[in-house]
């Protein structure tokens, strides 16, 4: 079953967006084209381990995209023409990264932190889907699995914790601006732009110095950098909603602003905000894993996917899977959380449904 | 003129609160730049006198002040680690490596990004589009320190896949102009100059792909030679080519998508249509009639880039071991406690980008004049 985990096929084959036109082919021979395309990526990883993994890669990369297109035909013949597996397989992929990610501890997985228990490992196997170490391990014999697994937790736990509090604090601010406009407007507006300016990445690194690398103070640092273009996103919408008749309705019949602000402006401000959370979060998982790389956050033996990534740099020549494993999956991640952010944005915000 | 003016005065607290912020944040910093400066092992006394010395021991508002007083007059200070010179130096030294390299990455990525998004929005929906979306989208997905690590493993310790990629890219390419201008000249559809371009077009890219196939140069995996070295122009654009190409990657996708989807509504106008209906070929609209008018985000969004990464090249400084802004600020400023040296660069490094990003905004509404009234 371990084919699973990296059951999301290349980008480069993927088209964007459903085209709307139905398909040739049928069912028959989209699950043909499934079953050559694992049948492809079986066989390289299994019974090829012995080649060079310069034509391993492009072999597999291969076989994924036959598997794609394979699936495409099949749901596109199933479910409908409009169908847009890419947004499925992006949503497949981030629920299997946060379902391992929560059930870690519960998993069979070998030791993948504690340097001092894993004497009887091998060191730097590389990746072979059938052995112990799926993922190979790395030159303490920890487990790459394990480490993408318990990376992907801390990972997932820092950009979901920021963007929360930055939903919050930023979306709220931004409503008041919005709707109370003035003088409030005006500061916050300055202050945003004054946050803007900052390089984010530097402004992390100024404040990781000043900061323990923890998890709630990574959650908080993130969380003020997300915060400013929350707040310019909150403003935005309200501004359209300010105007609206049901916001001089509940004025008319005497509603207090604080009660305007909540109970008819947050409700309408949140979904748009909300689907701007998966862009963010992907852009904060990406943050993160620069921190990481620099040596700035969570540092080893917890494995983060940066980290892993920069522990892995040192003689990637020799040993590339320390560096591709974990990137790869961060990739993947990011990846899929753009592709549904785009979607949920398509959805829920009218500014870009107009458009 | 008063949205001029406006915009202007709206720079001064942005800049006040900037300052204020670099001020701040280097407040919050655990460690005695003292002992920094002396060492863990100095009598206490002399402690207490560097801090006198560097005014540690002042009010933060007071501080702030006259290190603001400072700056005005192009004073940033002394670094604190020794030997101690102006920040000031430090900077002018560091910026142009930094300004060279964002440069670089933004015309390598308007060079491609350009035909990229332009195609793309030609033939909206075809394989070609969908296939250039799918390869942008995967791009933005890329965080930067691993397309850095895989560039540097194709093209540092793999160098032959990049090669014989290229040779077989630029042949192929060459081939498929040959077939063409034959099936042409068979149909007779061929006059004497378009052919002659033909030939130019097979000759040229027949020839840049061998010629730089075997003077294929060696990618270092870090260091950088400076554009002033002895070494030259040609070392110093080898050395600069990998950390470019990996800012250029986002850029690409970023560039590509802006440009195809002002494209596309350019390309519903009615002077497109009355152009069709003339009978001029596509690739002329495209080119003579659709590009300037879809050009202007794209021309602002690139000066926006470009303030953006001088301060955002700290990893590909870092992984190329470039001695830019983002190096200066980690290594010499963050990692060496010198607090002076972070307060500066990141200064300039703010200034900058909230001045281009005025001027930018200003130029958009002088460059497009659809937009110059209903703004301000």
């Amino acid at each position: 079953m371990a084919v699973v985990d990296v059951d999301l096929p290349e980008p480069v084959a993927e088209p964007s967006a459903a085209s709307g036109e139905p398909r040739a082919g049928g069912v028959g021979r989209g699950v043909a084209l499934m079953v050559v395309g694992i049948a492809v990526i079986w066989v390289t990883l299994d019974v090829l381990i012995d080649v060079s993994a310069l034509i391993r890669v492009p072999v597999v990369l291969a076989g994924f995209a036959v598997f794609y297109v394979g699936l495409d035909q099949l749901l596109k013949r199933l479910v409908g023409p409009r169908v847009e597996t890419d947004l499925w397989l992006s949503l497949f992929w981030v629920g299997l990264v946060v379902f391992l990610a929560i059930i870690a501890d519960l998993l069979p997985l070998r030791e993948a932190q504690d340097a001092s228990k894993t004497f009887t490992e091998p060191i730097l196997a590389r990746p072979d889907l059938f052995s112990a170490h799926p993922l190979g391990t790395d030159s303490f014999g920890l487990d790459l699995l394990g480490g993408v697994i318990y990376g992907a937790r801390l990972s997932l736990q820092i950009s979901f914790g920021a963007v929360t509090i930055g939903l919050l604090v930023g979306g709220l601010i931004g409503v008041c601006a919005g709707y109370f406009r003035g003088k409030l407007d005006g500061a916050v507006g300055i202050l945003t732009d004054s946050a803007l300016a900052f390089p984010p990445l530097i402004l992390l690194i100024a404040l990781m110095v000043a900061l323990e690398p923890t998890v709630p103070n990574l959650v908080v640092a993130l969380a003020l950098l997300g915060i400013p273009t929350y707040i310019r996103l909150g403003r935005a919408n309200t501004l359209a909603l300010a105007q609206r008749e049901f916001v001089t309705a509940a004025r008319s019949m005497g509603a207090k602003s604080g009660r305007i602000v909540l109970r008819e402006l947050v409700p309408n401000v949140a979904l748009p905000l909300l689907s701007y959370a998966f862009i963010i979060v992907a852009v904060l998982i990406v943050a993160e894993g620069s921190l990481s790389f620099l040596g700035l956050s969570i540092p080893r033996p917890k494995p983060t996917w940066g980290n892993m990534i920069n522990a892995g740099s040192e003689d990637f020549d020799k040993h590339p899977h320390l560096v591709f494993v974990p990137a790869g999956v961060m990739f993947l991640t990011v990846f899929a959380l753009n592709r549904i952010g785009d979607k949920a944005r398509k959805i829920w915000d009218p500014r870009e449904a107009k458009v | 003129m008063r949205t001029v003016l406006l915009k202007l005065l709206r720079l001064i607290p942005v800049l006040l609160l900037v300052s204020f912020g670099t001020f701040l944040l280097l407040e919050l910093v655990p460690g005695d730049p003292a002992i920094a400066v002396l060492g863990p092992d100095a009598p206490t006394e002399e402690y207490e006198r560097v801090r006198e010395e560097l005014g540690l021991n002042d009010p933060l508002l007071q501080r702030y002040a006259s290190w603001l007083g400072d700056v005005v007059t192009g004073d940033l200070g002394n670094s604190i680690a020794r030997p101690a010179t102006t920040v000031a130096s430090l900077i002018m030294a560091r910026l142009p490596v930094t300004l060279e390299i964002a440069l670089i990455a933004i015309v390598m990525a308007l060079v491609i990004a350009i035909p990229l998004g332009m195609f793309s929005a030609y033939r909206a929906g075809s394989r070609f589009d969908r296939a250039a979306s799918g390869v942008t989208s995967a791009l933005i997905s890329i965080p930067p320190f691993v397309s850095a690590l895989l560039l540097i493993f194709l093209f540092v310790f793999n160098q032959d896949i990049p090669r014989y990629g290229w040779l077989i890219a630029t042949m192929a390419g060459a081939l498929w102009i040959a077939v063409h201008t034959a099936r042409l000249l068979a149909a007779k559809e061929l006059e004497g100059r378009e052919l002659l371009w033909q030939i130019l077009g097979f000759v040229v890219v027949a020839g840049v792909g061998l010629f730089v196939f075997f003077r294929w140069p060696d990618f270092p995996r870090q260091g950088f030679s400076r554009l002033t070295d002895d070494a030259g122009v040609f070392e110093n654009l080898r050395t600069a080519f990998l950390p470019a190409l990996t800012i250029a990657l986002t850029e690409i996708a970023v560039f590509a998508r802006l440009l195809r989807s002002d494209m596309m509504s350019t390309l519903q106008e009615d002077f497109i249509l009355s152009a069709r209906a003339k009978g001029m070929p596509g690739r002329r609209i495209l080119v003579r009639d659709a590009l300037r008018p879809s050009s202007f985000s794209l021309i602002t969004l690139a000066g926006v880039a470009l303030g953006r990464l001088i301060g955002g090249t700290v990893i590909v400084e870092t992984i190329f071991n470039l001695p830019g802004m983002g190096r200066l600020i980690v290594q010499d400023g963050v990692v060496a406690k010198d607090f002076t040296v972070v307060q500066g660069a990141v200064l300039v490094i703010a200034v900058i980008y909230v001045v281009l990003n005025s001027l930018v905004d200003l130029s958009y509404a002088a460059l497009d004049p659809r937009i110059r009234r209903g703004r301000g």
